[in-house]
């Protein structure tokens, strides 16, 4: 590394003074720390402030050690001298470098033969004579991290003098400095690696979880790691004859092996729910299979089961998992207890037929499966939320399609205190939910125009065309285009009037056999009491009719919450049928 | 929208085509009391009216009511399903004068 070194030619402009160039210790030390600032690699730059040090104080020889804490030893990093000693390795009990190490101070011994903590066996590995020693630590935040020592000073009396060990001491600071920042930047990229591996790991698991369910689907499930990976997962597949198979398990512990676990755990249900068709022989499959290949004291709780959407039945069968709640349509909740143990543990345990199956009739009611993530998160009394906890947040959303019911519990959920994965699956009667307005809304058309007159012929073309391609038939088509424009006029002689015309945007949206036309205009907010004032259609008189018209035509006409940004936002509903 | 007045044996026939809408009727409630003006009897001829909303009823039931307050009388001809869902929905079927076309219309002397 080359650079630009300012401070030995010459002082800044503005600075009193003559300039004067570093000269002996201080020229050492500027120079040692420019180059521990400057290296990429450290020990290059280690072993030239030793070389630096040995030639500035007059030693003999030189030494760096760095403690390796696992092994309780310090080891030679480098050596200046007539002899080589680095990799050599000490017990930290063992010499003057080890006591300074230990002590975390510095020493000088004027001579080693009168200290009984002096390591001959250096001496005689390498055949040198060690007269007197000077040895400073290395620390860091957490203490010594290593030393520096000289050997028998060459010139004047052969004793070190105290400024001797001053340049030391600041030459093993700045390399203390150096070796601290070294390590953490390894450290920094190792931790960067792992990341990336987990993020990577994460997105795997991810691929593992069922894609994104159709609307509509009698099933709905998510997961929330409660780190990078989780070791929660849920499946759930369509089988021939419309059965659906589905499960969600909890894999003991956490991190990278319950996420390696929870992997093979889910391709073996995936796999096996195919051709198994029982889910209490199902388990004992994947029970045994984990046994004898899991890693020890690693588990899997799972319930696992078959849905019939077109009978709204299921069987269940649990091994150990948090008991599946069953929500009855008029309410409550019946726990789905398990009295089996879980899955990985030991084989032979179980009947031929497996684990036990609960057959549960939905009779339009929900079941909830979930880990134990859920009853452990923290309510806002800081207590546990506990099955009943769960309960009441069940309840919350039990006139919801299961997809919001599943989505907004889990919201709710992951918005308090929680430690572990969450991981929450919700089938619900589909029976039930085709006569409930479901969330598969289709938009069929967005259509925005200029509130005045000229644009209505456009706009009810369009209308009329979207609906046909939807399958409404004419008559249907017809009430709907004239209710419609019967809410444009509204807008155009009513909401803007005295204005300079906005625009109206209207949007047509299908919801099972629902159609929804939401008219959005951006005038100042209309009296939404204006839609009773329609006339009296005994009154023959001519204007006033249209408010009436929209009232026979639709099934529901109303305004709804003023959009962001203002304006108005009437909504229309007709049933296809 | 297009229209068309001509007079026949003292009747005033006035037919309409295209959509009375919003952005025409003001131009229909014009020709409408034009022809009521004439004080004779009016036929309306709705046969090419592909759409007709509560702004077109409005012009036709003003100038029903000024054909009457006239003395005089104001039948609607040919009436398309649609136009005629919009009268019934206005509770007007029973208002006007409603006949098949404009034919009879002139044969019974509206």
């Amino acid at each position: 590394m080359t650079r630009e070194q300012p401070t030995t030619t010459g002082a800044p402009p503005g600075l009193a003074g003559k300039a004067e160039e570093f000269s002996g210790p201080f020229a050492l030390l500027a120079d040692m720390t420019r180059r521990f600032a400057d290296s990429l690699e450290l020990t290059p730059a280690l072993v030239t402030a030793l070389e630096s040090i040995v030639s500035q104080v007059g030693a003999e020889a030189g030494s760096l050690w760095l403690v390796e804490p696992a092994a309780r030893e310090i080891v030679c990093e480098a050596s200046v001298g007539p002899s080589e000693i680095a990799g050599l390795r000490l017990s930290l009990d063992q010499g003057i470098v080890g006591r300074c190490v230990r002590e975390n101070a510095c020493q000088s011994v004027l001579d080693v033969s009168k200290d009984p903590a002096f390591a001959k066996s250096v001496d005689e590995g390498s055949g040198m004579v060690t007269r007197s020693l000077l040895c400073a630590p290395m620390s860091g935040a957490d203490g010594a991290i290593g030393a520096i020592e000289l050997v028998n000073r060459m010139e004047g009396d052969g004793c070190f003098t105290v400024s001797d060990l001053n340049v030391l001491e600041v030459l093993a600071s700045s390399a203390s400095l150096a070796l601290a920042n070294a390590r953490m930047a390894t450290a920094a990229a190792e931790h960067k690696r792992v990341q990336r591996e987990l993020e990577l790991a994460a997105e795997i698991q991810r691929a593992l979880l069922p894609a994104v369910d159709s609307p509509g689907f009698p099933i709905h499930a998510l997961n929330v790691p409660a780190r990078t990976v989780s070791g929660d997962f849920f499946d759930f597949l369509e089988l021939p004859g419309g059965r659906i198979a589905f499960c969600l398990g909890d894999v003991s512990g956490k991190g990278m092996n319950a996420a390696l676990l929870m992997a093979k755990t889910a391709s073996l249900f995936r796999c096996l729910s195919k051709t198994i068709d029982s889910p209490g022989r199902l388990l004992a499959v994947i029970n045994d299979e984990l046994a004898d290949t899991a890693s020890r004291g690693m588990f899997v709780t799972m319930a696992a089961g078959i849905y019939e959407p077109e009978t709204g039945g299921l069987v269940l069968a649990n091994a150990g998992h948090e008991p599946p709640l069953y929500h009855p349509r008029e309410g409550g909740f019946e726990p789905i207890e398990a009295l089996e143990p879980p899955l990985g543990i030991a084989t032979g345990l179980l009947p031929p037929e497996g684990y036990p199956e609960s057959r549960i009739e939905l009779n339009g009611g929900n079941l909830f499966v979930f880990s134990d993530g859920l009853t452990e998160a923290f309510g806002q009394d800081g207590e546990q939320l506990g099955a009943a906890g769960l309960e009441r947040i069940f309840e919350e959303f039990s006139e919801a399609s299961i997809h919001d019911c599943v989505e907004g519990v889990m919201s709710r959920v992951s918005s308090l205190e929680h430690r572990d994965d969450l991981t929450l699956l919700g089938i619900e009667d589909s029976r039930a939910s085709a006569t409930r307005s479901s969330d598969s809304v289709e938009l069929l058309l967005v259509h925005r125009f200029e509130a005045i007159a000229k644009e209505l012929s456009g706009m009810r073309k369009a209308l009329a065309e979207a609906l046909a391609a939807a399958g409404a038939d004419e008559s249907i088509r017809t009430d709907i285009v004239m209710a419609v424009d019967e809410a444009c006029q509204n807008v155009i002689r009513h909401a803007y009037s005295g204005k300079p015309p906005g625009d109206v945007e209207l949007t047509l949206e299908q919801r099972n056999a629902e159609v929804t036309v939401w008219l959005r205009d951006f005038a100042p907010p209309v009296d939404p009491a204006c839609l009773d004032q329609g006339r009296d259609l005994a009154d023959v008189r001519p204007g006033g009719l249209g408010t009436r018209f929209m009232k026979e035509l639709m099934d529901d006409v109303s305004f709804a919450e003023p959009p962001e940004g203002g304006g108005n936002l009437l909504r229309l509903v007709k049933r296809l049928s | 929208m297009h229209h068309e007045v001509r007079e026949e044996g003292g009747t005033v026939i006035v037919a309409f085509e295209g959509e009375i809408d919003l952005e025409h009727s003001p131009k229909a409630r014009e020709v409408l009391l034009e022809c009521v003006g004439r004080a004779r009897p009016v036929l309306v001829d709705l046969s090419g009216v592909e759409y007709i909303d509560s702004s077109g009823v409005a012009s036709l039931v003003e100038a029903l009511q000024q054909a009457k307050g006239g003395g005089s009388s104001l039948a609607l001809a040919s009436v398309s399903p649609s136009a005629m869902r919009v009268l019934e929905l206005a509770r007007l079927d029973k208002v006007f004068t409603i006949i098949a076309s404009v034919a009879e219309g002139l044969d019974g002397g509206a």
